[in-house]
Formats: C-alpha cells, structure tokens, sequence
C-alpha cells in the first residue's frame, strides 16, 4: 500500500511539472515566434544551441548566418528582413567551436530554403584549446549527420529539446522576459539596455576587454582547419550563395594578434584563402570570402574624450546590429557606398599582398 | 538506446507496463516479451549488429548444451570448452583488437599489415565475458541445462545488456521464473523508479555537466599543449568525478530498470573513492568486473597458491587484461599496468606489516584512515590520467602537469565556482551515502560478493515510500530529464 501511494505522488508530481513545463514551453515558443520583435531574440546569449536548430527548421529562412557571438550579436532578423526583403536567421551561438561551426554550416545547407549562407571565420581560429562543443549542443538536432547522411528520428529530438529541456526552457523564460519588458510598439534597437547586442562598447568596456585579451594570438591548428576543409566540403555540392568572412574586430585588437603572432595571423587568413580558393576551383559551389580585420571605416574607430560611446561596437570584438547591415550590404551587394572597408579576397588580385599589408597597418596604428 | 535518453524512457515505460499486464494475466509471455524488448533495445543503435548478437548467443548455447552432456556423459569437455574459447575471443580480437594489433606490428617491425578500421559491436566486451563464464561453468559442472529463451534472455536482458554489471547466468535464469504478487510488483516499481532516479541524476546533473572541463584539458593535451599545474589537476579532478557518476548512474539505471521488472542484478558500486587502499578500491568499483577477473583469470592462473612471487605476477597479469579489456589501446594496459603495480605493493605493504606485527594506534586512526583514504584517491586519479588520455602523449603532458612539469595553459579558472564544485563533488563523494544503502532496504541489487564490502546501516538517510520522498525523487526525476538535452553516451558505452 505504502508503494502504491509512493507511486501515486512520485509520477502524479512529476508527470504534473513535466505538463505545465510543456504547456510554458509550446506558448513561449509561440510569443517569441509571432512576436514583432521575437528574431531579436536570437542576437541574445542564453540555452540558444538547445532551441536555435528547432526555430531554424520552424522558420525556414532564406539567409542564415553561421557563426559565434560574434555573429550572434551582428545580425539581428528584425532589422536584416525589412531592409533586405527576405527571410534571415542568426544561428549564431556563444564561443561556437570549429566542428560545431561546420555541422551548422552542414545543416543550413540541408535546409531548402536557405538560399545564402554566411559564415564567420572566427570560430576556426578562436580558443586556446580544443573543446569539440559547447554546453548544450546536440548533434541529433541537425538536419543531417557529420557524414551528412539525415539525421535518424530528428524530429524526435527537435521536439524534446523544444518543449522537454531545461536549456528550453532556460531560453524561452529569458525570451519571453525580454520582450515583455519592450514597451508597445518598441524594438530591440530602441533597447541597448535590454538587448546587449544594441548596447555601445564605452571606454571601460574597452579597456576590460583589451587586458582580458593581452596574450592572444592567432594560428591556424592542424584540427580547426580540417574542420574548415569539411565544412567547404560539406558546400560543394549546394547550389546557393555561401560568404565567408574574417570578423571586424576592433583595429586595437587586430593590432594585437599581429604583435603577439603577426605570421600566425597571415597564416590562418593565407590557409583559408588557399582552401577556399581549392574548394572554389573544385567545386560547383563558390564561396566569395572577404576580409573585414583590415584597416577600416569600422575597425579605426576609437574611443576618445569627445567620442565616449561606440557607433560600431558593442565590444571591441562584437560588432552592433547597424553594423552587422553594413557588413551584409557589403557582401550581398558590393554596394559602391560600403567599399571603403573589407576587402573580397576571392576576387582581389593582390589578395596576399592585401593580407601581408596588415604588417603595416598594425605598425600604423601604433604610431597613431 | 542511451539510458539517459527519451526514447529509452518511454521504450522502458511501455516495457513495465506491458511486462505487468503480462505477468497478471498472460505470465507464460513475459520471458518472451522480455527477450522482445531486448532485442529492439539492441536492434535500436544497429539493426544489422543484432545477427552478431544472436549469433553469438546461438553459438554458445549450442557449445554450452554440448559441454554440459560431455560432463554429464562424463567424458572431457575440455576440447569443447577450447573451442567455445577461442569463438568467443576470437570474435572480441576481431571486433576490437585487430586493428590495435595490425598498427602496433606496423609500428614495431616496418610492417605493412592492413589496418582494419571496424566498427566496434556495441556490448561486444560485456556479453562475450558472461557467455565465456557460462561455458567456464558448464566444463565445471556448475550450469544447468537452459532452454533456448532463458539462456538468450540471459544475454540480451536489457537493462544489463550494455554496459553491464556483468551478471552470472545462475545469478539471472532463475530470477525469470520468479512469479510476483500485486505488492511486490508495486514495491519493485517504487524501487526501481528511485534507483532510476538517482542514476539519471548523477549522469545528467553531475556527469554531463562536469565533462566539458575534463575534456577540455585533455582534448588540449591530445593536441600537443602543455598543460598548467592547475589545468592538469581540474582536468583530472573533474574526470575521476565524471567517471564515477557516469558510470555508477548508469549502474544505478541498470539496476532500477531491472528492479522494475522484478530482476536485481549484481552489485557494482560501493562508494569507491571512500577505499582506504587499492585492494578495498577494487572490492568497491565496477565489482561486477573484478569478481568476473578474480573468479576466471585471477584464479584460473593460479592465484595466491603458488607463493608470494607467482600471487603477485597473477595479480600484473590479471590487472593488465582487464586493463586492455577496456579498449583497444594501449594506455588501456598501462592504466590497468598501474592498478597491478598498486595491488602488488599494497599487498606487500600489508605482508611486511603483518609480518612486523605493526597496527596503528587506536588513536591514530582516524587521521591515518583519512590519510589512506587520500593517500587511495591519489593513487587512483593519477591512474586515471593514463586511463582518459587519448594518446602517451597526451599522458605524458597531463602528469608533467600534474607535477608542476607542464607549461602555463589557462583553460579553465579556479574561482569560486570551481572551488564550490569541488567542495560539493568531494562531500558527495566521501560523505553522503550512495544509492545502494538509500535503497537497501528493498534490497536493489544481488548481495555483494564479498562480506567486507557489505552496505552500511546509513540510519535517517534510508529511503522510504513516504509521499514526502515520493514528490522529492519525482522533482530529482523531473530535473533530471530536463538536463537530458544534451545527449552525450556513457563512458563505459564504449566497452
């Protein structure tokens, strides 16, 4: 009897959490998806590898960008699907790793409606060491395996991280919070101070960032690149528009990397420039790859007395939202207005030169 | 099917209660039915890998059927046995050990031996021991006769079919017969649910969430970075932990899902890391393994009947095949090199003491107790080093780490965190009482197979089917499944 009551309250408890969590989580996902400003969402950090796969399959978009926060606090839908008249996704995810990076890239591609997908480089490069994946990612929620067969019972998986985990949970509570805190008619623009992505690097930040970053340097390593080789193997076949690009980082942070490991820096951009230019040559696909690290409209910016307040950066190694429309104009539309900064290496006929020259820019820089 | 895995929790559910309508009504099906199950658990991750399965289990039942007429016609089994022998590691060297032998003569001798890159039959290491121990104990007389459906039962049984505890076929078969009344199924259930519970707790809340540390020190070590004083200790911290939650959570979940059904299996973990020496150490961890090493190789090799050097070559031996017994390289051997080299001394250090008539004052013993206990720990999680590393290499970084050798990498930061982690994760550990004395009091698990590593009377902290820990294990259980997002496979999955 004393078994039959312990059963009765454990799954009566349990099964009674496990509704109402469900129930949060079916009219969460729901506000966030039909709300306004619901894609800005997707520029914020919290459990986004757990739910990102199962919006980007729900939302279908035609240009997906892939990447870390660097990408995740760029490119908000919001602003990007007015201006540009299409359907966009930020599949940006915090200190994205090279092999998560790739199977994203390979599940964007499966997906078909995207027609473009652009991709942040700096995940081929970043961290020290070594992690294979982030906290919550999950490989069985992507459209196809590393082998880039489909993934088996996929929408299995899609629909318990949806509606039956915590890191959803965790997302959809922090969603909806955000957007009920935006007033009647208000976007994430209008709200730095909810929306991080839209908040401007000052001069502390800065300088907390810059001391957080003193030793590093950048070198291509033997795994990161052949993470790189698979995801432009992975895009051989794909039949869409594929950008790649070297991340603006701030030119203060840029002249770090060169003063800590000049060669390395070349290097990584020289190995990608070689392997996309292999893949490009090989391949039906084409990724046009451009170089935002140069000397730029974007990068020169610096704080000053009269100047407290970043117009391109959140911190010195995220671009804001306005920014990240100024990098998708460049790429998609080689627009005249946006030329002075980046450079298209893929069609650049000095591009190693271009890539030796930061050399001099970082040595410009320091005597500025 | 993952244990820590939706699907395995509504294939589970749907098992139990089907398994009870049938004992209530249709009870001459459950053994069917079981086996059924087993078979869609195992088909679940390879459909084509169940031939190898079946095949397997059809072979030895046939060899064993064969050996237990020779014994009982009372002519020698023995060439029958050698054959049942050499099916049975010949087919575990194939699977796992070819391609480990054709990279190593390559290495040693220029050689050009094709490498075969196949694909490790999932459970190949845990159900080709327990059919080796059926025939052993068939040759010896101390097998029955089965039928077709317990004997494949008796392999494929679900909940142990994985990742073990290696159970005994006289251990499991009879269980099958076992017919239960409504209380005892309804007790069972309540046991099972709890030991479940507590299992996917420690693999989701605790295992899960400590792996990406450890992997991110020695994924750095594999790549070649030298490794920090303090990475190399949080690294090989937050394995020793990650190892013991893992797999006794997945141990804790066997045996739940085996209690729920109205089978125990054997018991495998006793709070290892509470050992006061190596010797205790092995009567606590993976025990399953340890007798399965002590009763057919130990033993078998001559054990300690032969004189202090040849015990303690039989111990290195010993220690070195369940070492390699783990995987397919060779830091595998070492790790199990290592234990034997521990045991060795430990049992050395005990004769000299023993002979010198030397005890520790009985006022000194809680500190030398405490002592022994960390002093054991040590021992082990430089072991584990070796154990977790991918490569020598890798080895090789982390224990110049460990030692102050190492460079100066800065993977992980040891704030307050860390520090909280590691006070919570070392109480856990050495202070709270494990799952098998919360539940004992329904006897979860078969009795232990040694009376020194029995289970301790734990007083309060005995569970009981008291609403009040029924919402607590359902709230634990709730957690839990939502941490399941993350979907990463035992460790001992692997084997």
């Amino acid at each position: 009897m004393a078994a039959r009551r312990y059963l009765f309250w454990f799954f009566g408890v349990a099964g009674a959490i496990v509704l109402a969590i469900v129930t949060f989580n079916i009219a969460a996902d729901a506000y966030i998806l039909n709300n306004r400003a619901g894609a800005s969402v997707e520029t914020v950090s919290g459990f986004e590898r757990v739910l990102k796969p199962a919006w980007f399959d729900t939302i279908k978009p035609d240009i997906v960008f892939v990447g870390s926060s660097r990408v995740r606090m760029a490119f908000d839908p919001a602003l990007i699907d007015p201006t540009f008249h299409m359907k966009s996704f930020n599949y940006g995810v915090s200190s994205a790793t090279a092999y998560e990076t790739r199977r994203y890239i390979q599940d964007a591609a499966a997906q078909p409606s995207v027609k473009t997908i652009v991709v942040s480089l700096d995940p081929f490069e970043d961290g020290e060491a070594s992690q294979p994946i982030g906290a919550g990612f999950d490989e069985l929620r992507l459209a196809v395996t590393k082998a880039g067969a489909p993934t088996p019972h996929r929408d299995w998986w899609l629909t318990t991280s949806r509606y039956l985990s915590g890191g959803a949970l965790g997302m959809h509570a922090l969603g909806v919070y955000l957007l009920a805190r935006l007033g009647p008619n208000q976007s994430a623009s209008e709200r730095p101070d909810i929306f991080e992505a839209y908040s401007r690097m000052t001069t502390a930040i800065f300088r907390h960032e810059m001391d957080r970053r003193n030793d590093r340097a950048i070198a291509p390593r033997a795994w990161q690149m052949s993470e790189l080789r698979a995801s432009l193997a992975a895009l051989c076949n794909y039949r869409g528009a594929v950008y790649w690009y070297f991340p603006p980082d701030n030119f203060a942070v840029i002249a770090r990397y060169v003063s800590n490991d000049a060669d390395g820096f070349i290097a990584f951009k020289k190995t990608v420039l070689a392997a996309v230019r292999d893949h490009n040559a090989k391949c039906m696909n084409k990724v046009r790859l451009f170089d935002f690290t140069n000397l730029n409209a974007i990068t020169r910016e610096r704080l000053t007395a009269s100047h407290t307040q970043s117009t391109f950066y959140e911190d010195p190694i995220h671009v804001r939202p306005p920014t990240g429309m100024m990098l998708l104009r460049r790429m998609l539309t080689s627009a005249k207005a946006d030329a002075h900064f980046g450079i298209e290496l893929t069609r650049d006929p000095h591009a190693d030169a271009d890539i030796d020259a930061i050399r001099a820019q970082a040595a410009a820089w320091a005597k500025s | 099917m993952i244990f820590s895995s939706y699907p395995y929790l509504v294939f589970l559910a749907l098992v139990v209660i089907i398994f009870r309508l049938l004992e209530a009504r249709l009870p001459s099906l459950k053994r069917a039915f079981l086996l059924l199950a087993s078979l869609v658990f195992y088909a679940w991750w390879r459909a084509d890998f169940l031939l190898l399965l079946l095949g397997s289990t059809i072979v030895n039942f046939f060899i064993g059927r064969a050996i237990t007429s020779s014994v009982e016609s009372k002519r020698s089994p023995r060439m029958l046995l050698i054959g049942g022998l050499i099916f049975n590691l010949g087919l575990i060297a194939w699977f796992k050990y070819a391609g480990l032998f054709a990279a190593t003569t390559n290495g040693l001798f220029g050689t050009t031996l094709p490498i075969p890159h196949l694909f490790l039959p999932l459970a190949i290491s845990f159900f080709t021991f327990e059919q080796i121990s059926y025939l052993v104990d068939a040759s010896q007389r101390r097998a029955p006769k089965y039928a077709l459906l317990d004997y494949s039962l008796f392999v494929s049984f679900f909940p142990h079919l994985i990742a073990g505890p290696i159970i005994r076929h006289n251990d499991l078969i009879p269980q099958f017969a076992k017919d239960r009344g409504r209380d005892d199924r309804d007790n069972d259930l309540a046991l099972g649910v709890t030991l479940f519970t507590i299992g996917l707790a420690k693999k989701t809340l605790i295992a899960d969430n400590i792996a990406p540390f450890s992997d991110a020190v020695f994924a750095a070590a594999h790549q070649g970075t030298s490794i920090g004083l303090v990475d190399a200790w949080m690294g090989t911290l937050f394995f020793a932990f990650q190892i013991y939650f893992d797999f006794s959570g997945y141990t804790d979940m066997a045996l739940g899902s085996a209690a729920m059904l109205g089978i125990r299996l054997p018991f495998n973990f006793n709070s290892p890391y509470k050992a006061t020496s190596i010797i205790e150490f092995w009567r606590l961890w993976h025990i399953s393994l340890s007798t399965f090493l002590r009763d057919y190789l130990y033993i078998p090799l001559g054990g300690n009947r032969h004189g202090a050097a040849r015990r303690y070559l039989n111990i290195f031996i010993t220690m070195l095949l369940g070492g390699l017994w783990h995987g397919a390289s060779w830091t595998f051997m070492i790790w199990g090199g290592l234990h034997g080299a521990y045991l060795i001394i430990n049992h050395a250090w005990r004769n000299l003491l023993k002979a010198a008539g030397l005890s520790t004052p009985s006022r000194l013993q809680p500190l030398t107790h405490a002592l022994s206990v960390l002093l054991t720990f040590l021992a082990v999680i430089f072991a584990w080093t070796v154990f977790r590393a991918d490569s020598f290499s890798a080895a090789h970084l982390m224990i110049a780490g460990l030692v102050g050798m190492g460079g100066h990498s800065r993977l992980l930061t040891f704030g307050w965190p860390a520090g909280a982690a590691f006070t919570a994760l070392f109480t856990l550990i050495w202070f709270a009482p494990n799952s098998m004395e919360i539940t004992w009091r329904l006897r979860p698990a078969l009795q232990p197979p040694r009376k020194d590593a029995g289970v301790r009377d734990i007083g309060l902290w005995k569970w009981s089917p008291s609403p009040v820990s029924a919402i607590a294990f359902g709230l634990l259980f709730v957690v839990s499944v939502m941490a399941l997002s993350n979907l990463s496979p035992f460790i001992y999955f692997q084997f």
